[in-house]
């Protein structure tokens, strides 16, 4: 007969009360993971929102540019820069964008945008643009081909094939500039900064229209093999390409608001688990008291028999351990069980834009290995520490008077 | 003859109030010599289970001493008394007191295990005590499966299993039928008589009273007459 076996069996003395106790921190627990999974799920399907949308996961451009969108801040020899991109183990894919404030006309409406100069088979690599496309047909190389946003569209009052007009200006001259260009495809990325205000064209043309010469560019959009790779400074895209006249930044210092959002989400997980394993504490604790003052007089006759303050003590806490092993048990299979279903189907969200972002997708739960061995791991030493009280009170109990409760 | 337990001037007062104070023992003198099958009588409230409390160093006294094979265990801490307990006295209490989840065989080897006796040695005296107390074939069922005379018998048993100097008794046929009450009394006189181990009970039972070789009389915390047959 060990301590572990004792322990164990004075579990099961009240089954209902046990169980009642197991449940609590097993279902704090699935509570748990299954928070951490969705938040997990939720940051993922955040920044791929952002890095897949448009941005990419860091960009490349001249100094200043990003200020107020300088048209005469471009990169030189963007063609160079992407060479050397291209030979970069880390980098999946890459491409040039010019970038200029534009007037855009209809027969029936005019409207100011942004007219992105984009590569066509780079961006489908990238971005979303491509995938956006709701009706007619992604750019193809050909002349006078445009993309514009659905919203746009609506209030230029055009269809597909219509005519337009954009009116550039041109770098460093800052003469007026002006194409005729086909509706080619109308976008709907749900976003409605994009959707209202972006057109595509393709970047040689840009470049004519805006006299950026053959290579230049106002912005580089970068996705790497492995998206973690955004948050490493000493990445040779961040270190190699931030220079006097040159900015490389990540998508987290691109967009630090969003960047925020999700560090915040971490926090909230940490709040949903200090409230639950508070709540979990208590139960423990009540529990635990419950189960001691039903054996005062057994703990009396124990201690009178020669049983050692501590070793009652230490009874009560491996009682409290085993209570955290089979409730870490129970809710790592609920949770993976649970997990099993949300992973795969996800939670639906429907659709939404949510800080600028589009976020149409489910949530699929993403699970991860610290949430089998980190959580279960602060459930126990919470129970442990629950436990606590109730030993020290155990262990205080003073013969004489325990068997006296009792007579 | 040896002495077992000495108490010299032994007092246990509770309250600090000098006109309510109660004294549950005041100024005891007891010799208990080895063999010796001892009943402190008395009414209620006479003080006969706080003397014997202080005899087992479960509580401490307000002045006085206890002797216990020559030590005074009066003034000793906390852990030197759960260990003079558990090495040196055995318990056997009114109510029925195993550990419920624990067979009975499991109950008798606790305190062995809490002393560090080997697991071969446990066996050994295990099985000896529970032919000792008419209990062989039960060892494994647990005290809910027992009846009362057959747990105090595991009781008596598990006392009987740590080798202890001296076995205090609280009243321990109190929740008993009288003839589960007399055959339990015959296995401790016969324990007593065999095997010369000391007994001291504490009672107003009349069973325990005729078998007692030596009936100490208290009365209000003193002790009022001490006669040996």
């Amino acid at each position: 007969m060990q301590l572990v076996q004792l322990a164990f069996r004075n579990l099961f003395r009240n089954t209902r009360r046990t169980i009642l106790t197991v449940l609590l921190i097993s279902f704090s627990l699935t509570a748990l993971i299954i928070t951490d999974a969705m938040m997990r799920g939720m940051t993922d399907l955040i920044v791929k929102s952002i890095t897949e949308t448009l941005l990419g996961e860091a960009q490349i451009h001249k100094l200043g540019f990003r200020d107020n969108f300088d048209i005469d801040l471009f990169i030189d020899d963007a063609a160079d820069l992407e060479d050397s991109l291209s030979n970069d183990p880390t980098v999946l894919a890459h491409a040039s964008r010019t970038i200029s404030g534009a007037i855009i006309s209809s027969s029936y409406n005019v409207t100011g945008g942004m007219v992105y100069g984009i590569d066509a088979d780079a961006e489908a690599d990238l971005s979303r643009i491509k995938i956006a496309v709701e009706s007619g047909t992604y750019l193809s190389g050909k002349p006078n081909e445009i993309l514009i946003g659905k919203t746009m569209g609506e209030l230029l009052e055009i269809k597909l094939g219509d005519r337009i007009v954009v009116t550039l200006t041109e770098a460093n001259t800052g003469e007026m500039t002006q194409a005729l260009f086909r509706v080619s495809g109308l976008l709907h990325f749900g976003i409605t900064e994009i959707d209202k205000n972006m057109v595509f064209i393709n970047i040689d043309e840009a470049r004519k229209l805006i006299r950026l010469g053959e290579h230049g560019a106002h912005e580089i959009a970068i996705r790497f093999r492995n998206p973690e790779d955004a948050k490493n400074p000493d990445l040779a895209v961040f270190k190699d390409h931030n220079t006097e006249s040159l900015e490389s930044l990540s998508w987290l210092q691109l967009n630090k608001e969003v960047s925020s959002i999700i560090e915040m989400s971490s926090y909230g997980t940490l709040i949903i688990g200090l409230i639950l394993f508070l709540l979990a504490s208590l139960g423990v604790i009540n529990s635990m008291f419950m189960s001691i003052y039903e054996r005062i007089y057994e703990f009396g006759v124990l201690k009178a028999i020669g049983t050692r303050p501590l070793d009652l003590g230490v009874l009560i806490m491996v009682e409290s351990l085993l209570i955290a092993l089979i409730s870490c048990a129970v809710g790592i299979i609920l949770a993976l069980l649970i997990s099993e279903y949300t992973s795969t189907v996800g939670i639906p969200l429907g659709e939404m834009e949510f800080s600028g972002l589009a976020i149409s997708d489910r949530i699929l739960t993403q699970f991860h290995i610290s949430q089998i061995t980190e959580l279960p791991i602060y459930v126990i030493l919470l129970t442990m520490v629950s436990g606590l009280y109730p030993a020290w009170f155990a262990s205080k109990i003073i013969p004489t008077e325990a068997l006296q409760r009792s007579l | 003859m040896t002495i077992v337990i000495k108490t010299k001037n032994l007092c246990r007062y509770f309250g600090d109030n000098e006109e309510t104070m109660v004294k549950a023992a005041d100024q005891v003198n007891i010799e208990i010599e080895k063999g010796e099958f001892t009943a402190i009588i008395g009414p209620s409230g006479s003080g006969k289970t706080t003397v014997l409390h202080l005899m087992g160093g479960l509580d401490n006294p307000t002045s006085g001493e206890v002797e216990l094979s020559g030590k005074n265990i009066a003034k000793m801490s906390g852990g030197e008394l759960c260990d003079l307990r558990r090495d040196h006295i055995g318990f056997i209490f009114q109510s029925y007191n195993l550990i419920p989840v624990l067979s009975a065989e499991e109950n008798i080897e606790y305190i062995m295990l809490l002393q560090g006796v080997k697991a071969s040695e446990r066996k050994k005296r295990v099985k000896e005590m529970l032919e000792l107390v008419g209990l062989s074939g039960l060892e494994d069922r647990r005290p809910g499966k027992l009846s009362g005379g057959q747990q105090q018998r595991v009781a008596i048993a598990r006392a009987m299993a740590s080798r202890p100097d001296i076995i205090l008794a609280d009243e321990p046929t109190a929740n008993l039928d009288s003839k589960t009450g007399i055959a339990l009394l015959d296995v401790m006189k016969e324990l007593n008589e065999k095997h010369d181990m000391t007994f001291v009970f504490s009672t107003h039972d009349e069973k325990i009273m005729s078998r007692a070789s030596r009936l100490i009389h208290m009365r209000d915390g003193k002790v009022e007459l001490d006669e040996r047959k």
